[in-house]
């Protein structure tokens, strides 16, 4: 299965409305999205622009106004089982500690323990967390909590990731690593991603196609193929190509009026 | 060990230190036991009238208890069907807002005419009270959990019972055991104020007859046994979160 394990993201015309009458706000759209299995990619863009709702979307957690979205070929109509979401708060249970708040996703799901436990312990393995089992929430530290969030979205081996501004909420130091050790993991198992960020290095440091959206209502204004080799190194200037990859999202917000520099 | 000890004989010795100066006082003063009893008296009162106390003890302990459950399951249950649906919010909160407004034990008289002499009006009274402050610690206990982990429950596909027996029940329960720490004294109060309105046994009739009787050092007596069960009843509480919601305990441990 290696190879093939990551869903396809396809989507036309996706459109978010809330609301009705006159206090309906045009939150999103009409976006088409193509995403191949596999595929690691950003959507940058200024607050409010949509980013999150899209992957609300994308995870069949909200209902798009219109559009129609198909994964792996299947029109979204429910909640998307096959997939793993991080948000920008960890959001890992206080009252569990970090293996137990990891091993959610066996209970739930009702998937065999001692196979879970197992993929739970290489997932602590490869992200630095051995020695935290457990360790509640509090006893982490910030970069620590998104780590165990990371595991607890993958350990079910989902085909897709989403991920929305996961590192926001992160030091510098703690988010350069821990971009470094998801490139890694995704390098391994290619599953597909969607990482929602504000961040341009970190967009253009892990994807391999950066889509830049507008204000609100967000629409997709440029996409960019990302054309440097991996895994990409901590300080990304060493290449010079990154800075012209940057160089066109910083463009794009200045054209958009996102950026008002005088 | 030596952290506990610590927590149990500075307060002690405090309380004792109160109590001497109290006796000094009485005495000083010559002031008349049926006026302000000195702590040797009603201590000795205590000890005197064990059985009798005991016993009134235990039957208004077993209606705080009920009283307590009756109202505190019902305010978590309640609680929940507000916080999750809005239409339980429109229809209830504003009737739940209303009667919160009034003060309930001014119904003690009516429930006794109602139910009369049995144990069903205390219970009903003290459960009435012990109700509402719960209930509104459990709407926010319920409220409190942050939205997004619905998005988390509803993609790894969690039933309606795992959503609330793994995510929404441990995330209110704090609040919920805060609520029944305050509720279980303000029941100790109602179950003796309402035996001391209308009974033939529980503590507060025992303080009825010493009043008829200018027996002061029996009501001191029963203000302390009455004491006595609050603490214990709050204490009992505290070691059923400490063994419910383990990860409180072990925060503390490591704080």
């Amino acid at each position: 299965m290696s190879g093939g394990t990551g869903a396809s993201i396809q989507g036309r015309g996706i459109t978010k409305i809330f609301g009705k009458g006159e206090d309906a706000h045009h939150a999103l759209g009409p976006i088409d999205l193509d995403i191949k299995p596999g595929e690691f990619v950003s959507l940058i863009g200024p607050s409010g622009c949509g980013k999150s709702t899209t992957m609300l979307l994308v995870a069949g957690l909200e209902k798009a106004s219109a559009g129609v979205i198909e994964i792996d070929g299947t029109p979204l109509t429910a909640p998307l089982s096959e997939v793993g979401i991080v948000f920008q708060d960890h959001l890992l249970l206080e009252f569990r500690n970090a293996i137990r708040n990891v091993m959610l996703q066996q209970e739930i799901r009702r998937l065999d323990k001692k196979i879970m436990r197992a993929r739970a312990d290489l997932l602590f393995a490869k992200l630095g967390l051995t020695g935290t089992e457990n360790r509640y929430p509090w006893q982490l530290s910030g970069g620590m909590r998104q780590r165990v969030s990371i595991a607890r979205a993958l350990v079910h081996e989902p085909t897709m990731l989403l991920m929305d501004e996961p590192f926001g909420a992160l030091d510098a130091i703690s988010r350069t690593q821990i971009r470094h050790d998801l490139e890694m993991l995704w390098l391994e198992t290619r599953k597909t991603v969607l990482f929602i960020t504000h961040s341009i290095e970190e967009a253009v440091g892990l994807s391999d196609r950066v889509l830049v959206m507008s204000n609100s209502p967000g629409r997709i204004v440029d996409d960019i193929r990302i054309d440097l080799p991996r895994p990409r190194p901590a300080h990304l200037g060493d290449y010079p190509d990154f800075a012209q990859y940057a160089q066109r999202v910083y463009g794009t917000f200045e054209k958009l009026g996102v950026y008002r520099f005088k | 060990m030596t952290g506990l000890l610590k927590k149990i004989y500075e307060p002690a010795l405090w309380f004792a230190g109160l109590l001497v100066l109290w006796e000094v006082l009485v005495w000083a003063f010559q002031v008349q036991s049926f006026v302000l009893p000195a702590p040797s008296e009603f201590l000795v009162r205590i000890v005197e009238d064990y059985e009798r106390l005991l016993v009134q003890g235990a039957i208004t302990s077993k209606l705080i208890v009920y009283g307590f459950v009756a109202g505190a399951l019902p305010g978590v249950v309640l609680g929940y069907l507000i916080a999750s649906f809005r239409m339980c919010e429109r229809l209830l909160y504003p009737l739940v807002v209303f009667i919160q407004g009034l003060p309930k034990i001014t119904l003690a008289p009516l429930l006794l005419v109602w139910f009369g002499f049995s144990d069903f009006p205390k219970i009903l009274l003290t459960s009435l009270i012990t109700f509402f402050p719960v209930l509104v610690d459990s709407v926010a206990g319920f409220k409190s959990m942050d939205h997004r982990h619905y998005y988390l429950s509803r993609s790894m596909g969690a039933s309606w019972w795992q959503t609330f027996r793994l995510f929404q029940l441990p995330s209110a329960a704090q609040n919920i055991f805060s609520g029944f720490k305050i509720t279980i004294v303000i029941a100790v109060t109602v179950v003796i104020v309402v035996e001391w309105l209308n009974s033939n046994n529980g503590l507060g009739y025992v303080v009825l007859r010493a009043m008829d009787a200018n027996d002061t050092p029996l009501i001191f007596a029963v203000l302390v046994v009455a004491s006595t069960i609050g603490v214990l009843m709050n204490y009992g509480i505290v070691v059923l979160e400490s063994i419910l919601l383990p990860w409180r305990r072990s925060g503390e441990d490591n704080a």
